[in-house]
């Protein structure tokens, strides 16, 4: 049995109910988001001498868990033969609904708009950070966040929808 | 900048640049657009923070001691949990949480459901005003009080358990916790239950008693400590 690395140890404590929220948001199953942290940080932990910027590490532990989830969806692709990341996206042509609990509304949230998303208000991340995450362009991610907020606001509202007024000063 | 680029800015969730505040400061449309668009922002922030599974960091720290062996000769997850749950009382039970030991609670256990199922119902059917929310609550708790533990999202009558409670949403330490003020209801002891991630503890107050679940047991335990506190 080996001994966890102090600095390893307070830095995955310090970020693991954000990675579990990130992971749950990628995979929408609690029991999976788990997995998918553990096997991450577990990974993560072999490499981990090399990373000695505090302020890298968190950068890098969304980034693990990201890649263990797409990890873990491909070799499930390969035993299944019929998944594919794609089907984790919500096809858009769904029936329109109002008036969700943003929780509600999140989950139907399609992939590319949720991770992004996550990224953002979980890790506290910058378009540019995200963009070089998901080794896409920043453009690219500040079309994704505008359209995840405009889909939850327009699956939110509602007459008396909560942030149009009303209640307490 | 327009009003539009404004907008369209606010959308992206970036942190607002000085152009945006300068049109802000001059345009009022678009101050009080900001304004509901932090509501949203902040409603947005506690629906992507789902609670963390009870012992989540255990487990995790836990595998990574024993990372040595490899995932197939750990034991199952079911009878791991129950070696670490195990564990965790042991170590609970030694700091003086002998409570842990107890049956959940019906009432504690159902402030849970309340929040599983009832809580998107009661905000929607709506808020009351501050005014009226101090006279209903003064008899349990002050509301003053409430607010000196954190920010107050919510508060609006709900039907629970035969009575007319109040619910409060607020947000403690960047936690979601929900109150449910309940006036009449007399509880002898501090009750307590944990379903799904999420924890309850119904505290005996003056004429009434308040149960409040969140994600942490541990900030719930603190905040009963400062509600019982307060009103003895
Ligand atoms: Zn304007």
């Amino acid at each position: 049995m080996k001994e966890v690395d102090p600095n390893f140890e307070s830095v995955a404590r310090a970020h693991a109910g954000d990675l579990f929220r990130f992971a749950f948001w990628l995979t929408r199953d609690r029991q999976q988001a788990e997995d998918v942290v553990q096997e991450a940080l577990l990974r993560g932990w072999r490499s981990y001498r090399g990373l000695r910027e505090p302020g890298a590490a968190k950068a890098w532990l969304f980034s693990i868990v990201r890649n263990e989830f797409y990890r873990t969806i491909s070799a499930n692709a390969r035993h299944a033969g019929h998944v594919d990341v794609a089907d984790l996206e919500i096809a858009d042509e769904r029936p329109p609904a109002f008036g969700l609990e943003i929780r509600d509304a999140l989950k139907t949230l399609p992939q590319t708009y949720a991770e992004p998303l996550a990224l953002q208000v979980l890790g506290g991340f910058s378009c540019a950070e995200i963009a070089e995450m998901l080794e896409t362009t920043e453009g690219a991610v500040m079309t994704r966040l505008t359209r995840a907020r405009q889909t939850l606001k327009r699956l939110v509202s509602a007459p008396g929808a909560r942030w149009s007024g009303g209640g307490l000063p | 900048m327009t009003c539009l680029d404004f907008r369209r800015l606010l959308l992206t969730g970036e942190p607002e640049s000085a152009l945006m505040r300068a049109h802000r400061q001059q345009c009022p449309a678009c101050e009080a657009h900001a304004v509901e668009h932090a509501l949203f922002e902040r409603e947005l922030g506690l629906g992507l923070s789902v609670p963390v599974p009870l012992g989540f960091e255990e487990r995790l720290l836990d595998r990574l001691t024993v990372q040595g062996a490899p995932a197939q000769a750990l034991p199952n997850p079911g009878r791991r949990r129950m070696l670490v749950v195990a564990a965790t009382t042991v170590v609970t039970a030694g700091l003086g949480g002998m409570m842990w030991y107890r049956r959940d609670d019906p009432l504690a256990m159902d402030c849970i459901q309340f929040v599983m199922k009832e809580e998107a119902k009661s905000i929607m059917m709506g808020a009351m005003p501050r005014a009226e929310a101090v006279k209903a609550l003064a008899e349990v708790v002050p509301l003053q009080r409430i607010e000196q533990i954190g920010q107050i999202l919510h508060i609006g009558p709900c039907p629970f358990n035969g009575i007319t409670a109040y619910h409060v949403v607020m947000s403690v330490m960047q936690e979601k916790i929900t109150l449910l003020v309940m006036p009449g209801l007399m509880v002898s002891a501090r009750k307590r239950a944990g379903h799904d991630g999420l924890h309850a503890r119904v505290v005996p107050l003056r004429n009434g008693s308040v149960g409040m679940v969140g994600s942490n047991a541990g900030l719930l335990d603190n905040l009963a400590g400062v509600l019982r506190s307060q009103s003895t």
